[in-house]
């Protein structure tokens, strides 16, 4: 990231117009973006997999949300719980609304005075059809940006990496079906069980998940440390 | 490189096998390498000699570190001619598993490379920033590296290897087969150089005589999408339209064997 800034700021002082200039100055002002309706969290609960249940993952979006001026939106943490008797599965897609989705910076430095935040869109995010699929979202590592437009460290960025992003979901947004725990029993443990997580950064594990790349073992805070993450999750706006 | 075989001899006296964080191609343990972005392009825009001189530009850059001797392929496809069938980038480039310079697995089949099924498409191959590095082991500069004005100017890029240069020529639909005839979507099947007539000159302006090129991205970031081998076309086919959107007529190297 501050890598990214300097040269940022090395090519505005040395090749750009006053106009370009200008723009860079004015531009942390629109960070967050008015438009944010997605997020990673800058911070996690703290309590390895015990989020207080999607309650209070909710209630956890919601506070960050309003730490940066966004509180009059609904937020929503991207997160399934599975099936219990008598209490039927949850699936992350169908908690987040429809979207489409803008993260906390409004556009990225760009001369050509693009929108580069292009939108997500629901279908993409979880490639409903076969294109989607291949073609991928515009869910990357500089889209998924905190409630401060933050990047999120990721692999190859200092360490500690915080780029294992829960959500307890299966690639197509929704809960597993099956009797493993794969939601830190539905996100009230902080000691036996397990999370699914996706990459806030896209890489490891061999693909590209953003939301169901591989399994933790352990939901302490101290084992989801151990594979790559704080506890993080996603959190989207669903007005 | 060279730091890494200093510290593979050091690892070797100490009895250690290298690890897998240092070991590459070409190095005792190391796995070899059988895909590369190229680290150059071959300058004329979309004009590649056709496919045999984009296969050979793939093989001379191979050649130039030690990999020369495994048969290399363009990822590229050709629009059906008459008299002349469609070519497939996708099968072009042998059976996999390919592996870049780090000895990092890109996929392990076409099938994973190009997520033939929904399940795979979903979960992606393993091709992103930190993978998708040339013959020489760079990471091609992407869409945040280093944005300054003239990053779109052929005569600006040449000359500063940093700048964003991720769009990679493929000619290429999503599933890695080429577009039907009609619309150009290969630089007239790479041998093109032209820019499209005035009024011609947007990109989503597809026309039978637009010249115009499908790419993706290593990065794996740009277009909304972040598609790897078909994001979207160019504003043309000269050195100078290919750079506009920020990409210099780089390609995909495969060895087949």
């Amino acid at each position: 990231m501050k890598t990214i800034c300097l040269w940022i700021l090395i090519g505005s002082l040395a090749g750009a117009s006053t106009v370009f200039a200008q723009e860079q100055a004015t531009l942390p002002d629109r960070i967050p973006s008015s438009l944010m309706t997605f997020f990673v969290t800058s911070e996690p609960i703290g309590d390895g997999g015990n989020l207080g249940g999607l309650a209070g993952a909710d209630a956890h979006c919601q506070k960050l949300a309003a730490a940066v001026g966004r509180g009059d939106k609904t937020w929503r943490a991207y997160l399934s719980t599975q099936a219990r008797p008598g209490q039927p599965a949850v699936n992350a897609r169908d908690r987040i609304g429809k979207g489409p989705w803008y993260s906390a910076k409004e556009r990225v430095p760009d001369y050509l005075k693009r929108r580069l935040s292009r939108p997500m869109v629901q279908s993409q995010i979880h490639g409903d059809t076969l294109a989607e699929a291949q073609r991928g979202s515009n869910m990357q590592k500089e889209f998924a940006l905190t409630e401060k437009g933050e990047l999120v460290n990721g692999i190859g960025d200092p360490m500690p990496t915080r780029h294992d992003i829960l959500t307890g979901s299966q690639p197509d947004g929704r809960a597993f079906t099956d009797a493993a725990d794969h939601t830190c029993n539905n996100w009230t443990s902080n000691g036996a069980g397990s999370a699914q997580v996706g990459h806030s950064d896209r890489i490891g594990n061999g693909n590209q998940s953003w939301n169901s790349s591989h399994a933790t073992t352990g939901c302490s805070q101290r084992d989801l440390v151990s594979w790559g993450g704080v506890g993080l999750f996603y959190c989207f706006a669903i007005d | 490189m060279k730091t890494a075989v200093v510290l593979t001899a050091i690892l070797a006296l100490l009895g250690l096998a290298p690890s897998e964080a240092i070991a590459q191609h070409g190095m005792p343990g190391g796995t070899p390498m059988t895909f590369f972005v190229t680290s150059e392009p071959i300058g004329d825009g979309g004009n590649l000699g056709g496919l045999a001189g984009a296969d050979a530009h793939c093989q001379k850059l191979a050649q130039a570190v030690g990999a020369g001797n495994r048969t290399w392929r363009a990822y590229l496809s050709t629009q059906a001619r008459p008299g002349q069938p469609a070519v497939n980038a996708r099968d072009r480039i042998g059976n996999g598993p390919w592996y870049n310079f780090d000895g990092v697995m890109i996929a392990r089949d076409v099938a994973h490379l190009h997520g033939d099924t929904i399940e795979l498409a979903r979960l992606g191959n393993n091709l992103h920033k930190r993978s998708g590095l040339t013959e020489k082991g760079q990471i091609v500069p992407g869409l945040n590296d280093y944005q300054v004005p003239r990053d779109g100017e052929w005569e600006y890029v040449k000359t500063t290897p940093y700048t964003n240069r991720h769009e990679m020529l493929t000619g290429s639909q999503l599933d890695g087969r080429a577009y039907p005839p009609g619309t150009d979507y290969a630089c007239d099947n790479w041998t093109s150089n032209r820019d499209p007539a005035p009024g011609q000159a947007q990109i989503g302006q597809e026309g039978p005589n637009r010249p115009n090129a499908q790419i993706g991205f290593p990065d794996r970031n740009g277009g909304g999408n972040g598609s790897w081998n078909s994001s979207h076309g160019t504003t043309g086919c000269s050195q100078t339209a290919l750079v506009r959107t920020h990409g210099v007529g780089m390609f995909y190297c495969f060895a087949v064997n």
